[in-house]
């Protein structure tokens, strides 16, 4: 085989097998710059052939007839460059495209309306030349005049090209600029190329074909780019896919993706592994949702399905009961992924194991629950005496009536109604102490938290009754401004109370160096704008160190002798237990001011698992 | 004899006062020291049984504020607490009694009785020695000096040599007096004379 046979083999073949790979990518993506591309290499191909042929030709008239035919693809490829600087570099002035593409055409049609193709008036004879050590067919006779039309055409392009080129430059991408330029080059080879063959019948063989291959080549290197690109991105996604799962199971997540449409789950092992479910089961929601806690199922439909209606994300902690009888606490975020139309398709979520977490939460609340219990011991400690004293007016009531009633019955004549009056009171006395003893009790008792709807007014006076006597001994006078109509709060009665009791002894203790006439301990009770509740105990005492503030709500912080420091901080704990805060301010008029804000009782805020 | 009851708490009040009744004693109850003060009368004989602690004045202030008005009535002290340093205080100045709370009957009408029979007394005794009080008031200079010199033990003699006056002058002086003071005995003269020095 020749050298010319193998190198036009192989511009054709490189052309198609260029032309079928973007071919494919134009089929899958439907960008029109691979199909501008695949019809330039076909043209190219097309060209080739037609060139080789040529080369072959034995006879005049058949080297005349592919000559004629050449010039189609070589239009062809004139538009179609046109059109790929146009839409795929931007760059290009309109006009001279046009001008370009219009000087070809007509070009063309001169092709075949004059002599017998563009180039000669008429082939009368061949030459035969040696290239690349192989005879190759040319023309000889008058070359066709308005074979100007076509190389003007040609030179218009490379005008277009360059000027595209240097847009391109200013708009700072030297590559493509540089593609630009090196196109125009071929294209002016070509041309250069053509008018010594045909005008000065220059003995050389026209090869066209090798320089659009060129072209094409340049115009791939170009468009491969996009190709390319993905190509990476994919391996990078691939690999941050691994990285992900690698992550993923690093931290114990278990990862699913629920479709909507075509009603399936797909999970990874991990996840599987949480829910107790082998690598074969077939994944459905109402399968899935069994493995959910009896009590928490509900609560987890109906989460999953407002997401999915709201098109919004969830966050979720829920308890599963594995077939083994064990509980494991699953932690869970998903957000529903909307497709074309705006509606859920998909739900993606992760799942963690807390069970752990859980466990330690629990502790610690039972701890806190502990320390709650022995800071109220204590505080009822420090009270007992007056707590006593409470109890023995009652006592004192009882036993006075009691034996006042003795005394009228030995009289010759019993005094009925006095008798019963006696009685009622007793009853009286008796149902008082035993008001007392309850709140005692129920202060005492290691209960759990219950939150029941509180009037704080109530919780107030509860107390002050509770510190009546110990007010009284310290010569503490109590001034109330509480608020009317206040709504209710959701809390833990004795919790509240023990706070409120906390604050108002320390108000009291506060005071201790007081003047007699100056020992006020104001309470208020006041709706805020801010949906909370706010109780104020307010003292008159010297105040706390403005850089002391933040400290007082620490655990072990005291200024008493026999503090345990833990009082305020059970406090804070408990206030921030029921969703609200507890601050201290100096009053300008001196004392400090203890604030605390308790959310207003709603419906929703406290059905969280 | 009043037995004046201050207590704050209205149910105590009400029963202690019901058992003073039941002995036939006459009550009447104060619901806080200002309150009695404020229907204070000196001259209402009876004694006061008063409540130790209470918002406003105390049982103790209200027995310093009587002290300062120089009030007779005797105070029994009825409270909740038994702490001694309170009642030590209490009994310093001149707490008549101190009763724990609750308290039996038969202590506290024996404490109350002894009370109004210590008010009693003391009422006496202090009209008696307003009445002389009252007589000495009508002496002359001249006559209260001659007095002061009969109780004395000095003879008619003696008194006009200190005085430098006839001793018949003496005698007349003497005889007013008797009169005046209603005495027939110079060891009656004495005795007033006593009293009214306290």
């Amino acid at each position: 085989m020749s050298w010319v046979t193998v190198i036009w083999s192989m511009v054709v073949a490189s052309c198609l097998t260029l032309a079928a790979v973007h071919g494919l990518v134009w089929w899958e993506r439907r960008a029109k710059n691979h199909a501008l591309f695949t019809l330039t290499a076909v043209v190219t191909a097309l060209l080739a052939v037609i060139e080789f042929q040529m080369m072959r030709m034995q006879t005049p008239a058949g080297f005349a007839t592919a000559l004629l035919w050449l010039h189609v693809p070589a239009w062809i490829l004139v538009l179609t460059l046109v059109v790929f600087m146009r839409t795929c570099f931007h760059a290009g002035r309109e006009w001279l495209g046009w001008a370009a593409c219009g000087v070809r055409t007509l070009s063309l049609v001169f092709n075949f309306t004059t002599g017998v193709n563009l180039n000669y008036q008429q082939v009368t004879g061949l030459k035969f030349l040696s290239f690349m050590g192989e005879s190759v067919t040319t023309g000889v006779g008058p070359v066709n005049p308005l074979m100007v039309t076509g190389q003007l055409g040609l030179i218009l392009l490379v005008v277009f090209l360059i000027d595209a080129a240097f847009t391109i430059y200013k708009r700072g991408d030297r590559r493509q600029s540089l593609i630009a330029v090196f196109i125009a080059l071929c294209v002016l080879l070509a041309t250069v190329q053509a008018a010594l063959a045909f005008w000065f019948g220059l003995s050389i063989p026209i090869t066209a074909s090798i320089f659009y291959m060129s072209v094409v080549v340049a115009m791939g290197f170009e468009i491969s780019g996009d190709v390319l690109r993905a190509a990476a991105l994919s391996e990078e996604l691939r690999e941050s896919e691994q990285q992900m799962t690698l992550a993923a199971e690093a931290a114990s997540l278990g990862i699913w993706v629920r479709d909507l449409d075509r009603k399936t789950i797909w999970a990874t092992d991990k996840w599987r592994s949480l829910f107790g479910l082998d690598p074969e089961t077939p994944l459905e929601f109402e399968t899935i949702l069994k493995r959910v806690h009896p009590d928490d199922r509900e609560s987890v439909r109906k989460v999953l399905t407002t997401a999915i209606e709201t098109k919004g994300s969830y966050e979720l902690d829920y308890r599963l009961l594995l077939p083994d009888g064990a509980v494991r606490w699953i932690s869970s975020r998903g957000r529903a992924v909307l497709n074309g139309a705006g509606k859920p398709h998909l739900v993606r979520g992760v799942s963690l194991d807390v069970t752990e977490r859980k466990r330690a939460e629990a502790e610690a609340q039972l701890h806190r629950n502990e320390v709650t219990h022995l800071s109220r011991v204590a505080m009822l400690g420090e009270l007992s005496g007056s707590l006593a004293h409470e109890l023995n007016q009652p006592l004192t009531a009882i036993l006075s009536n009691a034996q006042a009633a003795q005394r009228f019955l030995a009289r010759p004549e019993i005094d009925r109604v006095e008798l019963g009056e006696i009685l009622h009171d007793i009853v009286e006395a008796d149902r008082h102490a035993g008001e007392v003893i309850r709140s005692l009790r129920l202060l005492l008792k290691k209960g759990e938290v219950e939150r029941q709807p509180l009037d704080v007014n109530e919780v107030v006076r509860e107390v002050l009754k509770l510190m009546r006597s110990d007010l009284l001994n310290h010569h503490i006078s109590v001034e109330t401004d509480l608020g009317t109509d206040l709504p209710e709060i959701l809390g833990d009665h004795v919790q509240l109370q023990q706070v409120l009791l906390n604050l108002v002894m320390n108000a009291s203790d506060a005071m201790a160096g007081n003047e007699l006439f100056n020992r006020q301990l104001h309470i208020g009770t006041f709706r805020n704008a801010d949906g909370f509740l706010r109780i104020s105990v307010r003292d008159k005492g010297l105040g706390i160190p403005p850089d002391r503030l933040d400290q007082v709500f620490e655990s072990f912080y005291t200024t008493k002798p026999q503090g345990l420091g833990l009082g305020l901080a059970v406090c804070r704990s408990i206030v921030a237990a029921h969703h609200g805060r507890l601050s201290v301010e100096n009053h300008p008029a001196g004392g400090a001011v203890f604030h605390f804000f308790l959310p207003i009782a709603s419906a929703n805020r406290y059905s969280g698992a | 004899m009043t037995v004046f009851l201050v207590d704050d708490e209205a149910s105590v009040r009400k029963a202690v006062g019901r058992l003073l009744r039941s002995e036939g004693l006459d009550v009447a109850e104060y619901g806080s020291s200002e309150e009695f003060l404020a229907a204070y009368d000196p001259e209402a004989p009876g004694c006061l049984l008063l409540d130790m602690s209470m918002p406003g004045l105390s049982g103790l202030e209200l027995q310093s504020a009587l002290a300062a008005r120089d009030c007779p009535l005797p105070i029994t002290f009825l409270t909740g607490r038994a702490d001694v340093p309170m009642c030590a205080e209490a009994m310093r100045r001149g707490a008549a009694d101190f009763l724990t709370k609750p308290v039996n009957d038969v202590e506290l009408i024996a404490s109350i009785h002894r009370s109004l029979e210590k008010d009693r007394v003391t009422r006496q005794g202090r009209a008696r020695v307003e009445e002389v009080q009252r007589l000495l008031a009508n002496l002359t200079a001249r006559e209260r000096e001659v007095m002061n010199h009969v109780v004395s033990g000095q003879l008619n003699k003696q008194i006009a040599a200190d005085l430098g006056i006839a001793e018949k002058t003496i005698k007349v002086h003497r005889g007013r007096v008797m009169e005046k003071m209603r005495v027939v005995s110079v060891a009656e003269l004495v005795r007033l004379v006593e009293i009214a020095k306290g």
